[in-house]
């Protein structure tokens, strides 16, 4: 039953210089409505109709106040600078908290990272000659450095730069995961492009049982094609069959027992 | 001779990889050879064919492009991106580098061998400087749209012709720059939906590049202008390689559909000096694509993916000829794949990434002279061993015994005790082999199971003694001074004391192992001497001489001395010292003898080679005890019903 402000505070400060008092006394006579229970209606300006009437029967006939042009207009500009000010409040207070997290962002990355002394040596390490080792030894090096860096560094561990030789240690050789998964998946793209070309769609390939059958059937006495029986057909069927037979007999064995 | 029962094997799985790429060297008359598993093999073809060395497969190298450079130097670049050279001497892989560029498609060296170009799947190609230890990269050129699939140098080393998707370019070497962008007409069939593949370019000194692509053409082109000057729609399929003889007069190519073309450079008219190509002659021994050629000064060389090399010489080319002009099929690996354990009948089989032991069968029954015999226990599978990792088994061995098994990848050495309890077969690896055994290049056991004998690839022997559980290292012979050949070939004496080695420059050493020492040809020699200076004098019958495959294994009788066992793919011989050696005039190849005949012809006809033919093709043959023989065989129809299909071939009435 809450009835809404009237359109009172809804108009700008700027708009209001002229009726200053009226608006204030509408305000002051809709909260009176409220208080004598006013049902709520759709038009506000019923509302404002009957208040006035209740307004001007409850007070006498009192000249409205005074209101100079200056000190409205004074009152307008404070609350339009209030309003600023609540604005520019919260900027800054946004713009503190982004701060904050970007920061505990940083604190976090950098907890996770390797400790810097490595880093430096890795970046400094000179040519960044990939060479890659032989598969065993790859996985060796990949677990001494590891063990090497076990700062929480767990989830760290596929993003390794690579170098050639780290310092005087050139016990181990780090590599770049992410550059074996590119490579591997441009062989296979390679591969698929060959085995598309010469046995897609489009090529006039047929399989090898029929190109040795080829010579059975122009021989003056046709013969069978090279591979005549197809073992595989009807896998399902046959061993659905076997089952079956296996559990007629078992039940044939129980009646001629009984 | 003696009468054997023969165990005749045909569960040996085995299928040959494709072959890929072919690279003939002229300075040395050397053929190299890489396989769809990243096998690299090398044949001699100065002697009798033989593949003389060969490089390990590994599953992530594919190769697709094969090169010698100057030197003897032999370079592969394949789709894993690499450029890896290939150390003759010591059998390993050099170094690999990487490109760049991701996979690599196609290579070239320069007339002058010391520049290398690489074509690469982004459509760039690279030049690189060949340094007398590594190759260093020089530039890039322009890059194209689509992937390089096929590159070749002009003699004079200024342009080259880069084929592509539907176009092909030329470039100039000093700028770097495209100068001619041809493109291919893609109608195949009637069709020209699928895009047209050139599969080979070959760029002629007269400024003419030949190319060959998906839709069966042989096109010539004009380098300066740019122009198509003659089209031959020569198949209904792919045509994939070709490859250009050096004085420029022929060129050889070969299609999808198995037939292999030669072109030569004809004159118009019999006495006109104007001369045009023309297509000579078809041969069709192939089934399946030929994705490889080579042209040598006297011969065509072809192979694919039905996994023969097959080499024919060109009549008008050969000097002498002889029976060494005939048409060489090479399908079988010259090296052993299996190995036998005599005391309990098993037999090791060698696969890329497996092993299978098998026990044979047995039975009990008896039979006359080529009778067929039911066995009454089958052949049993007792064991399949995976190696880990992607590279693949180089060598392994059984040990006579049957108790040990040792195989050796390029990085590692494997070895494992088997024990037997009731028909069951248990497995224990034997683990922390010495650094020194990391790769073996043969493997062999003493004939009493107590000795190891390893060659590796450095050059030096190894030899170890088997205990119980363990092994200990008895001692290494080192490599002769300055020499780091790598030992190819083992062979171990039966009373265990002589041990031969042969290594990659065809010397053969003999070690004493009781006293530790080092002999040279001395043992065999002196017991070869008086028996191989009748044979000098006398020359080898000439049917035996004609033998076209070499002889893959050789062993002895333990009890009769006199007698040695010697196969190849396609017969088995016995050679009895003892008696006469045949003449010319004699039938080289007896049949069964026949029983009616008196025995004086009997005699006079006897001569120490008996050969036998009944088993083909052999891969294996092995004396196991004194009445037994066992002989793996595998027909050439199982490995054909193992491979990819084929291009389909419409015959009228099918």
């Amino acid at each position: 039953m809450v009835q809404l402000r009237p359109r009172a505070s809804r108009v700008p400060p700027s708009a209001m210089v002229d009726e200053g008092q009226p608006a204030s006394e509408e305000e002051e006579e809709a909260e009176h409505g409220l208080l004598l229970g006013q049902p709520s209606s759709g038009a506000a300006a019923e509302p404002l109709e009957e208040d006035d009437e209740e307004g001007d029967d409850e007070f006498d006939d009192e000249a409205p106040e005074e209101l100079t042009f200056a000190s409205a207009q004074a009152e307008a500009r404070e609350e339009e600078r209030r309003v600023r000010e609540s604005v520019r409040r919260d900027k800054t207070l946004l713009k503190e908290k982004r701060k904050r997290r970007e920061e505990l962002f940083i604190e976090q990355k950098k907890r996770k990272l390797l400790p810097d002394n490595i880093l430096e040596k890795l970046t400094t390490a000179g040519q960044t000659n990939i060479k890659k080792s032989s598969g065993k030894l790859k996985e060796a090096n990949l677990q001494k450095e590891n063990e090497d860096c076990d700062k929480g560094s767990d989830s760290k561990k596929a993003k390794v730069q690579k170098v050639q030789s780290v310092g005087q240690n050139k016990s181990y050789l780090a590599l770049r995961l992410k550059d074996q998964d590119l490579r591997d998946s441009r062989q296979q793209a390679a591969k698929a492009f060959i085995q598309n070309s010469l046995y897609g769609p489009g090529t006039n390939r047929t399989t090898v049982n029929k190109f040795l059958s080829l010579e059975n059937k122009r021989l003056p006495v046709k013969k069978a094609a090279a591979q005549f029986l197809n073992n595989a057909w009807g896998t399902q069927k046959k061993q659905n069959a076997k089952r079956f037979k296996r559990r007629w007999m078992v039940r044939k064995m129980k009646t001629s027992k009984k | 001779m003696g009468e054997f029962k023969v165990h005749r094997v045909r569960f040996f799985n085995y299928v040959p990889s494709g072959i890929r790429c072919v690279a003939y060297n002229n300075q040395s008359n050397r053929l190299a050879v890489s396989r769809t598993d990243g096998t690299v093999e090398i044949y001699n073809l100065s002697a009798n064919y033989f593949q003389e060395k060969f490089f390990p497969g590994h599953e992530s190298r594919a190769t697709e492009a094969l090169c010698w450079a100057k030197g003897q130097r032999l370079f592969s670049g394949g789709l894993n991106g690499e450029i890896i050279e290939y150390d003759l001497q010591a059998l390993n892989i050099k170094y690999a580098m990487d490109a760049f560029g991701g996979p690599i498609w196609s290579m070239a060296v320069s007339s002058c061998g010391s520049q290398l170009l690489v074509g690469c799947e982004d459509g760039s190609v690279k030049l690189f400087q060949i340094t007398p230890d590594k190759i260093q990269f020089e530039r890039n050129f322009d890059r194209q749209k689509s992937r390089i699939l096929s590159l070749s140098w002009h003699p004079s080393g200024t342009h080259i012709a880069a084929g592509s998707i539907d176009y092909i370019s030329v470039f100039d070497v000093k700028s770097g720059s495209a100068v001619h962008k041809m493109l291919v007409d893609r109608q195949y069939m009637g069709v020209s939906k699928r895009k047209c593949i050139i599969w080979g370019v070959a760029f002629l000194s007269d400024g003419t590049v030949i190319s060959v692509d998906s839709a069966g053409k042989v096109q010539f082109w004009d380098s300066a202008t740019g122009t198509l000057v003659k089209n031959h729609l020569i198949a209904n399929a792919d045509v994939q390689s070709i490859a250009v003889s050096d004085q420029e007069d022929s060129f050889v190519v070969g299609t999808a559909e198995g037939t292999v073309f030669h072109f030569q450079l004809v004159s118009v008219t019999s006495n006109s000096s104007e001369k045009q190509w023309v297509r000579t002659k078809p041969f069709q021994h192939h089934t399946h694509d030929v994705r490889a050629v080579a042209h040598s000064p006297t011969a065509l060389i072809s192979g694919g993916t039905d996994t023969h090399l097959v080499i024919r010489p060109l009549m008008e080319k050969v000097e002498v000829k002889n029976y060494d002009a005939a048409l060489r099929k090479i399908t079988f690996p010259h090296r052993r794949l299996i190995s036998c354990s005599k005391k309990r009948h098993l037999l090791l089989f060698q696969f890329a990434h497996h092993l299978e032991l098998w026990r044979l069968g047995s039975t009990v029954a008896t039979g006359k002279n080529g009778d067929t015999l039911p066995l009454s226990k089958d052949a049993d599978h007792l064991l399949h061993l995976k190696t880990k990792g992607p590279e693949n088994i180089i060598c392994s061995c059984i040990s006579p015994c049957g108790s040990w098994i040792a195989y050796s990848t390029t990085s590692r050495f494997f070895l494992y005790r088997l024990n037997y309890e009731h028909d069951n077969i248990s497995l224990q690896r034997v683990s922390k082999m010495p650094a020194f055994l990391r790769s073996a290049l043969q493997i062999l056991f003493s004939e009493d199971s107590t000795k190891l004998f390893v060659a590796s690839n450095q050059g030096s022997l190894h030899i170890i003694r088997l205990l119980e559980g363990s092994f200990k290292h008895l001692h290494t012979f080192q490599p002769q001074s300055g020499t780091v050949e790598s030992m190819c070939l083992l062979a171990v004496s039966p009373d265990g004391n002589w041990l031969a080695a042969s290594g990659t420059s065809a010397g053969v050493h003999v070690y004493n192992i009781k006293h530790l020492k080092v002999f040279e040809y001395s043992i065999p020699d002196k017991q070869y001497t008086e028996w191989s200076r009748t044979i000098q004098k006398q020359g080898f019958h000439y049917l035996w001489l004609q033998r076209d495959t070499p002889i893959t294994h050789i062993s002895f009788h333990p009890k009769r001395p006199m007698h040695i066992l010697l196969h190849d793919a396609y017969m088995f011989c016995i050679i009895d010292k003892s008696l006469p050696l045949p003449n010319d005039k004699t039938l080289l190849y007896n049949p069964l003898p026949p029983t009616n005949e008196s025995d004086v012809i009997r005699r006079r006809t006897a001569h120490a080679f008996k050969i036998s033919k009944i088993y083909k093709p052999l891969l294996f043959m092995d004396l196991l005890d004194e009445r037994t023989l066992v002989a793996v065989e595998r027909p050439l129809d199982d490995i054909i019903a193992q491979l990819p299909p084929p291009i389909k071939k419409k015959k009228f009435g099918t």
